[in-house]
């Protein structure tokens, strides 16, 4: 009988010669290509626009081909929906049957990103934004579709990336993802209603709720785009008021990065 | 600095607020309309400096000279000499200006009169008193001896002098101040509302149960609490009333809008570690 010393150790020989592939937005494409290559696996990436100049990319090998012994596809497109679709459609018909595919269903459910696809036995959501990698656990989203087999293969992935799964059911905005772009939305609201500066938000969180960002600060983190489209997503999926995007967001979004010296 | 404060109620806030100031060398005066809860504030008082020795974090001798700075006082007559005097009285609109008007025709001209409330218009409470531009919000944190943060809320009429002698006063703590406008649930207990109300949500469209989403929360958002177990916490019922409270004030805003759960569970008198059972059964000690 193997020891589990024995099978984890055979299962990191295994993964470092397999090859994961990730295409998407910045800087979740690196953050997963990162993380990935750091834990053996050999990485090509390929970006929907490249990333801004001067990020780490040194451990990233960019490359449009999708390789044909890819075992994991990992799709991280939140913001471009149509491109997500190509991106998807690419995968699909790259990967060999075997190949589980990962891919965020923060801003469009795993349902029906695999009415997109024609295997759809190996699609499988995860909540991807900016900085949420970096967390010890993933949310999961297994559609009608996901057979026991493939959500072993996400839980081996993760597990061999150090992170544990949670399975959620698969809806637009998850949890944290929903709860945490409402709070910051809030925030938002309460600049702009004048209650108090964003810098006074941010450590009035921290200091009286004990958040570890305040929301502001937190915005910036995941990236306002990011968040704005969480908003709208939510929005358009549940069709309530309560998710409308606060104006100055949508701004802050349009705007760039003037408001951060505000 | 002041030299003399005046704190008005003794339960869990006014005792901890109490503690912080007199900690800070300042004389407190300290009053309850019910004798009993006067005495359990001190007990309290005592109990957590006792703590605080055992931690490390306070000497005997911090703990002997803050005891000997808090004086007890049987009626609000005795609060003449206090420079500042902050009410942490029951959440009710009429006591609160009441407060304010009977504590007037003892204290100073000077006395900057202080709420703590966490859900009222300060400058409703403020109508109460003849120098409105005297009345401040001072919203501490529970426990307000330990709580970094106090929200100071400026009411339409409260002057600048009064506003900076309030910074200063927060400073001398060792507290955060931040300057908020007088609006319902200040920063905090807006900003925190989607916190409760998204996970409500979530729950109630079986995306997650429970424990997931308060795992979620604490090991991927990093809350040191998840909603249910703050929910809990802090008492199902009262986070209702501030949600039902936000959600009338302002006019009736989707984000507020109480979830049917929360009702359901104070129905049921499921109202958290209280009870004893909440979103979550604790162990019984009956």
């Amino acid at each position: 009988m193997k020891t589990k010393k024995t099978q984890t150790a055979q299962e990191q020989s295994k993964h470092k010669t397999s090859q994961v592939h990730i295409i998407g937005e910045s800087p979740m494409v690196e953050e997963y290509a990162e993380l990935c290559a750091s834990k053996g696996y050999r990485v090509t990436v390929a970006w929907n626009e490249p990333p801004a100049t001067g990020q780490k990319t040194n451990s990233i090998r960019k490359s449009n081909v999708i390789p044909a012994d890819t075992a994991v596809g990992i799709e991280l497109t939140n913001i471009d929906l149509s491109q997500k679709r190509k991106n998807l459609e690419k995968l699909d018909k790259a990967l060999p049957a075997t190949a589980a595919i990962l891919t965020s269903s923060v801003n469009v459910s795993a349902t029906e990103q695999n009415s997109w696809v024609i295997m759809k036995h190996r699609l499988v959501g995860i909540a991807a934004l900016p900085t949420f990698i970096e967390k010890q656990r993933v949310e999961v989203a297994p559609t009608v579709f996901s057979p026991a087999e493939t959500l072993e293969v996400v839980r081996r992935f993760y597990s061999s990336l150090g992170k544990e799964i949670e399975l959620v059911q698969d809806r637009v905005g998850m949890v944290l993802p929903r709860i945490l772009c409402q709070i910051i939305n809030e925030s938002i609201f309460a600049v702009s209603d004048d209650i108090a500066i964003p810098k006074d938000i941010d450590t009035a969180m921290k200091l009286g709720a004990n958040y570890p960002y305040g929301p502001v600060e937190w915005a910036e983190r995941i990236g306002v785009n990011q968040v704005c489209a969480v908003l709208l997503a939510l929005q358009k999926d549940l069709n309530e008021d309560r998710y409308r995007v606060a104006p100055l967001l949508k701004q802050m979004s349009i705007a760039g990065e003037w408001w951060k010296s505000q | 600095m002041f030299k003399h404060v005046g704190i008005i109620g003794a339960g869990t806030m006014g005792s901890g607020i109490a503690q912080a100031v007199a900690l800070s060398r300042i004389d407190v005066s300290l009053y309850d309309v019910n004798d009993t809860l006067l005495r359990q504030g001190v007990e309290r008082i005592r109990g957590d400096m006792r703590r605080g020795i055992q931690k490390g974090k306070l000497t005997q001798e911090q703990m002997t000279e803050a005891v000997e700075r808090i004086r007890l006082r049987s009626s609000l007559s005795d609060f003449g000499t206090c420079d500042l005097i902050i009410e942490a009285v029951i959440e009710d609109l009429r006591v609160k200006k009441d407060l304010f008007r009977h504590l007037e025709q003892s204290c100073k001209p000077t006395t900057i009169l202080a709420s703590n409330t966490s859900s009222l218009s300060i400058s409703a409470i403020a109508t109460g008193s003849s120098k409105r531009d005297r009345v401040i919000g001072l919203h501490f944190f529970n426990p307000a001896n330990i709580m970094k943060l106090v929200e100071v809320v400026r009411g339409q009429q409260t002057s600048d002098v009064v506003l900076n002698s309030a910074l200063d006063f927060v400073k001398h703590l060792g507290k955060t101040p931040v300057v908020v406008k007088d609006i319902p649930g200040f920063i905090v207990n807006r900003v925190a509302r989607p916190f409760y109300g998204e996970a409500l949500r979530i729950l109630g469209e079986n995306i997650a149960t429970v424990e997931q989403i308060d795992s979620i929360c604490k090991s991927i958002g990093g809350f040191p609490l998840g909603p249910f177990e703050l929910m809990d916490l802090v008492g199902v019922d009262v986070n209702l009333m501030v949600t039902q409270s936000m959600y009338e004030q302002y006019g009736g805003e989707p984000r507020y809008r109480p979830h049917p759960i929360q009702k359901r569970m104070v129905d049921s008198g499921l109202l958290g570690k209280k009870t004893q059972h909440g979103f979550y059964a604790y162990e019984d000690k009956i």
